[in-house]
């Protein structure tokens, strides 16, 4: 009797212990275990890991980080927050907005990382494979490309982080390093995709794109001195060569894909994302339910009327609607828009204004405008604060410009002029020096790309950030060159020293 | 009703007179056989009784089948029926058993009182068994010593907030865990599906050697909940109602004089720089007359505490039928409880059947059963605007239309009250069975199986006439539905055997297995044509506004390994160990195991052979006791990865991304930056609490008087935290185990039978705790995010919820101080005219004369967030009760008084009170005490606001009649009737210091004085 008993006992143990296992399953929710399994799970990372872009903190950033601190931009004087400092060009450790511009870059590596990591080396067809880690590659390479011309020198990590043990990613050796592993991702990527010309995603174009821009700051940093580039082992004429190169095969191997658009104010149309200038544009939509998804990129541009719809007149006696509720945040310099442009320029008549109108067309008195503002981001079919305005980050002319500056004058004239002719303005004088060609073409590209998070780039690489902004005048241009590393980064993480990194 | 009783009762005394009297006579003999003299021997109802003489022998006049009593001092009360033939049998009375040898409840066991080795409270039923309230656990506020209760919300249905021995996590959960007849029911504070007349008794398991055995779930006590077993051979049933009134104990805190409310209104405006409101003037559609209007009355001055607020009324009627006739026991318990609030249409309904079951299958088997199956319903409406502008009127000019002050007002109660429906149905069912088998002598096997399941639906609908965001959106409609299923398996053997007559040794070892499943699915549909049909049909909806959320499906297990060893040597030094192991799924990959040892010994040193000469002590016994228990806090999945999903814009149209990185919660200002978490941390566990106690049991005077003492050390270590990653993570923050809390304390309980005769008995009861909390260590600073008061270096972390009134969080976690303090500014009185306040305020509104004058304690003449310091304490220094009872023959009379002492309370909104207003500073009445009104003053959390919470209350007095009337179908009838809250002797200034354990106090309406009459009628 006892036996039995014993034994049953010990057997509805054993049952139930083996029964029991303790592993947890999740449920309802993704994980590590239950996704990346198929094509739809890998273009569904894929594009979280774009996605990474969509959120305010990257987004605002984008011109938080490249046109604020320039002589193109500047803030509304009562907005609250660390905005100022970068105006001012007081950014500590602490400034929230480069803080959380460098997580989200970090979170963007992160999702293509682990794309990166769980398609290549999964069993889905060869071409889905390529196109799926081409694509996470040129994000990688994108993110870290805006690091390290905004902090210089930061950890890098190449796999994704799924354990705390991970969590302290090492310093990069060098900025070298760094670029060196982005090179490294573009040409993986230019390797892996094919030109295919999708709204919000990249292509093989955009790989090029990018590694022509990553070349072209590489050789004119060292060019011009740049602190940070001016002692690296860089052969200038070589990697202007590599930059032209890229930038060569984007302007002309794709002539049905892309090109110049010819009609300056449909560049920035909200309904035509897939235009031909359009290399790399930001996704987004009003039909969203959250910031994000949609954006409020027009409010921060456009000048508050109390709610009333407002109106921006054309030259052409055209009107287009804007949100009426606008913020107004960034403000372009007076100076800025009288020194830089010809009165005649179309990007200054038809792109830049300082009033606005009813839905009749007669202007608001008294007006509300603080300042000069772009109409580069409106969506005349906004849904209360939603809007599809969305950030153009790669266009077909930054690389047209940059082609022009790697390859000099004698490649150099015709795109530069289109681009001004296109603006309705003359030819660049002819017979320039190498030397002012390119100084000529980052004339231009201040005036076709203002406001499109590129000036700060192009002040750094070219070590002239203190001589034209009158805010960093009091700085050596070693000290603007990069943006202190986050406090949390460097009391987190024990890899990053806290004096400056660079 | 209760006319009609008294008359039934006549009627039976009646009876009972009329019957054949004749003399009848007998002997009493003491529990060894000798003869007893001075026994009294009553006709219970009848004037007829006698004593024994000296051979035991009495004589007295009795009927046939009429009941006599045999009673005296120290002995069990008999009773014998006179036989048809006048005869009575002789009686062998027994001594009373000693309070020492009741059988306490203890995990996994019981234990006789006396034998006991760890620290647990018992709480005597027949206290609390005449006072209503939603669950049993509110009734145990000031009922055990260690045992904390706070009934802060008057709302219906409302649960009470319990702790035993303080709180000792910060993230995790500090309330106890409830466990009825073996099966874990959840947290303590609400149970309310068993009835309080079908307990037979609660026991609080405090220190580890009691709670360890609950493992990873012990660490904030255990409270074991009993039910009833029918007495072996009788029959009965019962049926019992009470009804319950409540009156507020103070009058509301609203303007009753218009025109106080305008002039007020007016002065806070005009003293913050805006033109005054009340000067016959209309904005925004409103008409706001002059003073001079006001005064000639042509105003309405409505009283809306009339249209909002109604007498709560609480009715519970219980029938209860306990039987058990040869091999089987019955008990059923149904109670139907419902419960008015003070708000119109804000109500709570239960209604509960406990159903147990008992059979002896063969002598040494017994099959048991236990089922519970509980109903509530909730209407939720709450909040109605009582306190609204007295100068506006109810109704439009037609008399029909609800008058609103403009498109943007939704406060109007009566539309609220039409509009608004919030109603949740809950269902609760505990179905169990249970086989105990003594295999052999002394070797005995309980087995049991639980099967719970718990669903509740609720239905919302905001008309669009009810909020802004409704009225934006068309109408919000909801439904949200969760199941919830539980499944326990447990056994264990229980072995006791004798070595000799020294040596006793009992071992018990079992396991468990527990399986908890839990799922939600929230529905909204906004965008409805019209408000008509509310939530019914969800689908008429805007098909672009609907929303479906589930909040998954989360399944957890645990699988526990247990044993204990009781050995006692000589009947004096007893020694007790348990163990459990508890595995569970929530724990981290790496720590799926936990291990929860406690042992403690107990010394009956009244059995040393030099204390027996000192026979007037019952029992003096020491205890000790160290262990470990756990505390999960850990939902499910918590360890693991876990992807966050968006939408993204691709291809035309919405996709679902995927990927690493989940939101788990939101900051910056106005919530705009996302928080990330969902990086697995497979090392995460419980928090674990080793505790240490010692105590001492005396009891005296044939245990009439009886002390018990404890003191206790609690550690609490491993406490669950969140930690911030560094940036290049791409995660912000991740659940670790870090930080250690304290808690000591000491307990005291006494109780004094001081009289106990017959027909008098007068017994008394004091209960003390003092708890001392310590937060010791938050983790590491940087990595925990701390901040530091910039004068003293202490590392701190906000907690709580924010105030708007002050812009901030109210409470801190501080290294080295007590949980939830309050941080802020001190003040020093009222800046009077021509006074230097000490400090000077950029903008000069702080430092004029009639505001705040706020202490500048770094001395630089600003006032700025260096200034703060801690400035009050939550947490009380003693909770007392002190509980009388007395009786004279059938009718008792009880008292209790409960009382909390030395803890600061956070008047929230105090300045804002029309009471405080009303006094408030004026150049010709410069108060020294209230500030000046102003309508757009920022205040700053400051000592100003913190105010003594140390009150004493007469919490309830009872009085109650027992008629025993003894016929065969009706036994005895019960009345009573109790009066809760009876005063409150606070120098708190709202209206009830007894608020949540963070110690704020929300305002609202005064505390209920409730009044209660019941009956109980027994068949």
């Amino acid at each position: 009797m006892r036996k039995t008993i014993l034994a049953t006992a010990a057997a509805a143990l054993l049952v139930l212990t083996g029964a029991c296992s303790l592993q947890e399953t999740p449920y309802g929710f993704y994980s590590g275990d239950n996704f990346y399994k198929t094509e739809e799970d890998a273009e569904s990372g894929l594009m979280y890991a774009y996605n990474a872009l969509n959120y305010l903190e990257y987004l605002r950033g984008i011109w938080y980080v490249g046109d604020i601190p320039t002589d193109d931009m500047y803030p509304k004087s009562d907005e609250p927050g660390d905005i100022h400092m970068l105006e001012n060009w007081t950014v500590t450790p602490n400034t929230e907005l480069t803080q959380y511009y460098y997580k989200y870059c970090y979170i963007g590596i992160n999702r293509a990382n682990m794309v990166i990591d769980r398609i290549d080396g999964g069993s889905l067809p060869e071409s889905v494979r390529n196109r799926i880690v081409g694509e996470a590659l040129f994000l990688r390479a994108w993110n870290y490309f805006s690091l390290v011309r905004t902090f210089g020198r930061c950890p890098v990590t190449l796999k994704p982080i799924s354990s705390l043990e991970q969590t302290t990613s090492p310093l990069a050796g060098s900025i070298r390093e760094l670029y060196d592993q982005i090179i490294k991702d573009c040409e993986a990527a230019i390797g892996r995709l094919e030109p295919n010309k999708v709204f919000g995603r990249v292509d093989k174009a955009a790989a090029q794109a990018l590694l022509s821009k990553v070349y072209l700051t590489l050789a004119s940093s060292k060019d011009y001195g740049a602190p940070g580039y001016k002692d690296m082992d860089i052969n200038v004429a070589d990697t202007y060569a590599r930059a032209a190169d890229y930038a060569r095969h984007v302007v002309q191997d794709y002539p049905t894909l892309y090109g110049f658009d010819p009609d300056l104010r449909h560049i920035y149309n909200v309904y035509a994302p897939d235009g031909p200038e359009h290399i790399f544009i930001m996704s987004t939509d009003r039909s969203g339910t959250h910031e994000g998804m949609y954006t409020k990129i027009p409010l921060q541009f456009l000048p508050n009327n109390s709610s009333i719809p407002i109106f921006i007149k054309y030259p052409d006696g055209t009107l287009e609607k804007g949100n009426g509720n606008g913020w107004g945040v960034f403000l372009i310099g007076d100076n800025f828009v009288t020194s830089t442009y010809l009165t005649t320029d179309k990007r200054r008549t038809e792109l830049i204004h300082r009033a606005i109108y009813n839905q009749y067309g007669v202007e608001v008195t008294p007006s509300p405008v603080r300042g000069y503002f772009t109409s580069k981001y409106v969506d005349p079919d906004f849904i209360g604060e939603r809007t599809s305005a969305r950030p153009y980050l790669i266009r077909f002319s930054d690389i047209a410009l940059v082609l022009a500056e790697a390859a000099g004058p004698e490649e150099g004239y015709p795109l530069v002029d289109a681009i001004r002719g296109r603006a309705g303005i003359g030819p660049l004088t002819p017979g320039l020096s190498l030397a002012d060609f390119r100084k000529a073409v980052i004339d231009e590209r201040k005036r076709e790309l203002a406001f499109e998070g590129n000036r700060l780039f192009d002040l750094r690489r070219t070590a002239s950030v203190t001589k034209t902004v009158q805010e960093a005048g009091s700085l050596t241009e070693e000290e603007a060159a990069f943006y202190p590393i986050p406090q949390r980064e460097v009391d987190l993480n024990p890899n990053v020293p806290s004096s400056n990194n660079n | 009703m209760n006319k009609r009783l008294l008359t039934l009762l006549a009627l039976f005394l009646t009876v009972i007179t009329q019957a054949q009297v004749r003399p009848v006579s007998g002997t009493v003999y003491d529990f060894d056989g000798t003869p007893m003299i001075g026994v009294s021997v009553v006709v219970p109802g009848s004037q007829r009784g006698t004593v024994t003489d000296e051979n035991g022998r009495w004589t007295l006049s009795a009927a046939p089948g009429e009941t006599l009593q045999f009673w005296f001092v120290g002995y069990d009360t008999l009773e014998e029926v006179v036989g048809p033939d006048g005869t009575v049998k002789d009686v062998q009375m027994a001594i009373t058993a000693n309070v020492l040898d009741d059988v306490i409840v203890v995990g996994y066991g019981a234990v006789k009182k006396s034998d006991l080795t760890g620290s647990v409270a018992s709480v005597k039923m027949e206290a609390i068994s005449d006072l209503s309230a939603t669950s049993v656990d509110g009734l145990l506020q000031g009922r055990a010593a260690g045992l904390q209760v706070v009934n802060s919300s008057q709302d219906p249905g409302a649960a009470s907030t319990v702790r035993i021995r303080g709180n000792s996590s910060i993230n995790g959960s500090n309330t106890p865990l409830v466990v009825v007849n073996g099966f874990p029911m959840g947290d303590a504070g609400a149970l309310t599906q068993i009835n309080t007349s079908d307990i037979e008794s609660i026991e609080i398991l405090k220190d580890a050697s009691a709670s360890a055995i609950y493992g990873s779930r012990g660490a904030n006590g255990v409270i074991l909940v009993t039910t009833k077993n029918a007495a072996e051979g009788i029959t009965t049933a019962t049926v019992k109602h009470q009804t319950l009134i409540s009156t507020l104990s103070d009058k509301l805190d609203i303007w009753y004089n218009p025109m106080t409310m305008a002039q007020v209104t007016n002065e806070e405006m005009v003293n913050a720089g805006l033109n005054p409101l009340y000067i016959g003037q209309t904005i925004g559609g409103i008409y706001y007359p002059s003073l001079m209007e006001i005064q000639n009355g042509d105003w309405s001055n409505t009283n809306w505490v009339d249209l909002c607020l109604r007498t709560p009324v609480t009715n519970s009627t219980t029938v209860s039928v306990n039987s058990a006739t040869g091999k089987s026991a019955l008990n059923l318990n149904v109670n139907y409880f419902s419960d008015n609030g003070i708000y119109k249409k804000d109500d709570y309904s239960r209604l509960n059947l406990n159903l147990g079951y008992k059979y002896n299958i063969l002598p040494s088997l017994v099959f048991s059963t236990y089922n519970v199956f509980s109903f509530t319903e909730r209407n939720v409406c709450n909040g109605l605007e009582y306190g609204r502008n007295p100068l506006w009127p109810v109704y439009e000019e037609d008399g029909v239309t609800f008058w609103t002050a403009g498109p943007t007002d939704f406060s109007h109660p009566l539309i609220a009250l039409r509009d608004k429906k919030d109603n949740t149905k809950g269902r609760d069912f505990l179905v169990s069975g249970a086989l105990d088998w003594e295999i052999l002598e002394g070797l005995k096997l309980h087995t049991q199986l639980d099967y719970r399941y718990k669903t509740s639906v609720q239905d919302i609908y905001e008309a669009r006439t009810t909020s802004q965001d409704a009225f934006d959106n068309g109408g919000i409609a909801k439904i949200n539905m969760s199941v919830y299923q539980d499944l326990l398996s447990e056994t264990y053997l229980t072995w006791n055997r004798k070595f000799g007559t020294a040596h006793n040794l009992t071992l018990m070892a079992g396991h468990s297995f527990n399986y908890e499943q839990n799922r939600g699915l929230y529905t909204t549909a906004r965008g409805f044509v019209n408000d008509v049909l509310g939530n019914e049909d969800m689908n008429a909806g805007d098909p672009e506004l609907r929303q479906i959320y589930n909040d998954g499906y989360y399944v957890s297990k645990l699988l526990s390994f247990y044993g204990r060893a009781n050995y006692s040597l000589l009947d004096r030094y007893l020694f007790t160990f348990t163990v459990r192991a508890d595995g569970s799924t929530k724990f981290g990959r790496n720590n799926k195991w936990g291990f929860f040892p406690s042992g403690a010994l107990s010394w009956k040193m009244h059995k040393e052979p030099w204390m027996e000469d000192l026979t007037w002590l019952t029992e003096f016994k020491w205890r000790a006791s160290y262990g470990i228990s756990g505390n999960q806090g850990i939902n499910s999945y918590q360890t693991l990865d876990r992807y966050g999903s968006e939408k993204f814009y691709h291809s035309d149209k919405w996709m679902t991304v995927i990927g690493p990185g989940y939101e788990v919660g939101r900051t910056g200002a106005n919530d705009r930056y996302m928080v990330w978490g969902g990086i697995m941390n497979p090392d995460l566990k419980w928090e674990t609490t080793a505790q240490a106690d010692l105590g001492v049991d005396i009891s005296a005077f044939n245990s009439r008087l009886r002390l018990t003492a404890d003191i206790y050390y609690k550690n609490t270590y491993n406490l669950l935290r969140e930690k911030y990653l560094p940036l290049s993570s791409s995660y912000d923050k991740i659940w670790v185990n870090d930080g250690t809390v304290e808690n000591r304390g000491f307990e005291i309980t006494l109780d004094g039978d001081i009289v106990s005769t017959r027909d008098w008995t007068f017994s008394a009861g004091v209960v003390l705790s003092a708890n001392r909390n310590k937060v010791l260590h938050l983790g590491d600073a940087i990595s925990s995010g701390l901040s530091t008061d910039q004068r003293t270096g202490m590392l701190y972390e906000v907690t709580g919820p924010a105030i708007s009134m002050f812009n901030q969080n109210a409470s801190i976690l501080a290294e080295g101080q007590p949980m939830n303090i309050f941080y802020g500014y001190k003040v020093d009185g009222i800046i009077q005219e021509g006074e230097n306040p000490g400090f000077i305020d950029p903008s000069a509104l702080l430092d004029r004369p009639g505001e705040l004058k706020y202490a500048d304690l770094d001395g630089d003449f600003a006032i700025t967030s260096k200034d703060r310091c801690i400035i009050g304490d939550p947490n009380p220094d003693l909770t007392a009760s002190l509980n009388l009872r007395a009786s004279w023959k059938n009718l008792s009379l009880s008292v209790f008084l409960y009382g909390v002492f030395g803890n600061d309370v956070l008047y929230n909104g105090y300045t804002y009170s029309p009471r405080v207003k009303s006094k408030r500073w004026t150049p010709d009445n410069p108060s020294t005490d209230f500030p000046s009104l102003n309508s757009i003053r920022q205040y700053y959390l400051s000592d100003y606001f913190i105010q003594d919470g140390s009150f004493l209350r007469i919490q309830n007095i009872s009085l109650s009649y027992d008629f025993r009337l003894d016929r065969k179908w009706l036994k005895s009838i019960r009345l009573y009737g109790n009066i809760d809250n009876l005063y409150t002797f606070t120098r708190f200034d709202g209206f009830d210091p007894e608020v949540g354990l963070d110690g704020i106090y929300w305002g609202g309406y005064p505390k209920f004085r409730k009044f209660t009459m019941g009956i109980d009628i027994q068949f």
